[in-house]
């Protein structure tokens, strides 16, 4: 994969562009402010990028701003955002182009190098992978969530994994349970969501965008 | 021209008011009246100018701040023109170890004496008691007087109609000629006058009071610099309360945390060629320990300053705050500048902290907040749908958050009905606008 990093402290930068080469893809280039990480997503339109949401010189949300607008130019760029701090608001302006190929974790999530690398491929498949710190926000929602409150606690977990973006089989093997039983319970939850069977590919995208959309 | 109703109306409020007014301002100089009435009657003793002076004496100084009091109720509710009273307010009496109390000033053996105490110290130090007695001391003799003209043009009309021979026992003087007939022009004439006047009497009473109840701009000045003074303290002392916290965090939690994780990788080290498998836990471990230290830091950092706060500023925080509450929050903004840092902070932690009460306390389901641009600056209102009840208490979190409020000169108004919704505005001036 030829990947570009935004990242604004060489600290961090360096270590990740080390960690990605180690996995055998390619960094193409890297950025330090939201203006450059703009213009290397527009020049090289990665198959995947890493970026950071606070950047000189302002030190706000430029390179939160830089994706969107990359990704107004090209839609479904495929992004994983690592940032200090996760945002409901943040993950939800992402996700709400409905394209996929997001991904939005914290910094520390590339201390699990495998993890990472794979969530990174995932985002790069035009999948989404959000923080676990973001989806139990959203799932612990109270009253309002009315969708949600028809998806039984099992069904919940399972929602919780898959907007991680984690696979079938991976979300088995957490639960401890079969992969048949997960996909009953994904096709119950697609059913409950009213997501459809014709569109195969982003169906679990989907399901994470119909509850962030209609809470 | 008027429709004679509302002439009559404005007749009749008219006198009745002048009659309060008289009332109300003659109190003191009835003091004095009877102080002369008990001296003359005591006329021989040759003490007998100890009681009456007294007498006088306490019943002006007792009486001065109830009347000023009135005065100031009165014209408040016939005008509007409101008068700050300003009167100082004792400050706390404290226990002291040694189980006397302390008041500030005197050393006291019970609770009861070092307020009394305190009670007089303020009262006597206190400027707005030399302007009331002052007041009350002008007052009969500009809004007294003229206030009088309407019952005295009465009384002069009830004598002069009251027959021939009391009006001529009355107006003996006037009373050449045909006997009556001049009573009773003197009586029609204090009628007309009574009737004129009315209206007017009492209208003197606002200038008057606004005149000489104000605080004069100086005392004015010292009160505001008395507030800013314990502004200041709070500030201070909060602050550095907040520095111990940070300090005391990042101490206990994150630095102790590194040690920890220097000390495992220092382990897996020597450990690695020899007992690999105990050496891949212990970096294992370091790892978990390193992602735990970075929430405990991010937790941290919230609490000094929410980062979505300074990446988007108040009305994005706000919304992602609604986002994390567990309440239906809406959020509607008309703000489109950035604010303040400062004030955007307090702003924020203000909101979050009545979520959280509502939340917490008050059992809510829903909260709405809203931020509209004001002449008078920012007006942030927050209401839930929760049981209601709120109170600030001393020391409590709603006394706390006007306390911050308050070093940007802003308000906090609660409505809190038990049973709900609890409605909270703050208003922050902004220069900026």
């Amino acid at each position: 994969m030829r990947v570009v990093v935004a990242e604004d402290l060489y600290l961090l930068r360096d270590g990740m562009v080390r960690l990605i080469e180690a996995y055998g893809h390619e960094v193409v280039a890297t950025a330090t402010t939201g203006t450059g990480t703009l213009d290397a997503l527009r020049t090289w339109r990665p198959d995947v990028s890493v970026v950071d949401v606070r950047m000189p010189p302002t030190q706000s949300d430029e390179g939160l701003r830089a994706v969107l607008a990359a990704r107004r130019e090209l839609p479904g760029l495929p992004v994983l955002i690592l940032s200090q701090h996760v945002e409901q608001l943040y993950a939800r302006e992402l996700l709400a182009d409905g394209a996929g190929g997001i991904g939005y974790f914290l910094k520390e999530s590339v201390f699990d190098a495998d993890q990472f690398i794979d969530a990174l491929e995932r985002v790069a498949g035009g999948g989404t992978a959000l923080d676990p710190a973001v989806i139990a926000k959203l799932l612990s929602r109270g009253s309002s969530s009315r969708r949600l409150d028809r998806l039984t606690e099992r069904e919940r977990a399972v929602l919780g994994l898959m907007a991680e973006g984690l696979s079938n089989q991976a979300v088995a093997q957490r639960l401890f349970l079969s992969e048949s039983a997960i996909s009953k319970h994904t096709t119950s939850i697609f059913g409950k969501l009213g997501i459809t069977d014709d569109d195969n590919t982003n169906r679990r995208v989907l399901a994470v965008l119909t509850y962030l959309n209609n809470p | 021209m008027r429709q004679p109703g509302s002439w009559v109306t404005s007749v009749r409020v008219g006198f009745a008011r002048a009659c309060v007014v008289l009332v109300v301002v003659m109190l003191v100089p009835a003091v004095w009246a009877a102080a002369v009435t008990l001296w003359l009657w005591w006329g021989g003793n040759p003490w007998s100018w100890v009681a009456p002076f007294l007498w006088a004496g306490l019943g002006t100084f007792a009486l001065s701040r109830p009347v000023c009091r009135i005065v100031r109720s009165l014209v408040a509710r016939w005008t509007g023109t409101a008068i700050p009273a300003g009167y100082r307010e004792p400050g706390p009496v404290i226990q002291l170890s040694t189980g006397y109390w302390w008041n500030g000033h005197s050393y006291e053996r019970t609770a009861r004496d070092a307020h009394r105490d305190q009670r007089w110290r303020t009262r006597w130090h206190d400027p707005a008691t030399w302007r009331d007695l002052r007041f009350t001391a002008i007052a009969p003799l500009t809004a007294g007087v003229l206030a009088a003209v309407p019952p005295a043009g009465l009384a002069v009309a009830v004598l002069g109609f009251g027959g021939p021979a009391f009006g001529g026992l009355a107006f003996g003087g006037l009373a050449f000629g045909q006997g009556g007939s001049a009573a009773v022009l003197v009586g029609v004439l204090g009628l007309v006058v009574a009737v004129a006047a009315a209206p007017h009497a009492w209208r003197p009473l606002e200038p008057v009071a606004a005149r000489f109840l104000r605080p004069s701009p100086a005392m004015a000045l010292a009160d505001r610099v008395d507030e800013l003074t314990a502004q200041r303290a709070d500030v201070t002392v909060a602050q550095a309360a907040e520095i111990r916290r940070i300090e005391r965090d990042l101490h206990d939690g994150a630095q102790a945390r590194l040690v920890a994780l220097g000390l495992s990788l220092a382990t897996a080290e020597k450990l690695m060629d020899a007992h690999p498998d105990r050496a891949k836990a212990l970096l294992r471990e370091a790892r978990a320990g390193a992602a735990t230290s970075l929430t405990e830091l991010r937790d941290l950092v919230r609490g000094i300053s929410p980062p979505v706060l300074t990446e988007r500023g108040l009305v994005d925080a706000l919304r992602a705050l609604a986002l994390d509450s567990p309440l239906d929050t809406s959020v509607h903004a008309d703000l489109r500048t950035r604010l303040e840092p400062p004030i955007e902070a307090a702003v924020y932690f203000a909101v979050a902290e009545l979520l959280t009460n509502a939340v917490k306390h008050a059992d809510a389901d829903r909260a709405r907040i809203s931020l509209t641009r004001h002449d008078a600056g920012l007006v942030v209102e927050v209401e839930d749908d929760g049981r209601g009840g709120a109170r600030v208490r001393a020391g409590g979190g709603l006394a706390g958050l006007r306390r911050r409020l308050a070093v940007f000169d802003g308000t906090c108004g609660i409505t809190s009905p038990p049973g709900g919704p609890t409605r909270v505005t703050m208003v922050v001036p902004c220069a900026s606008w």
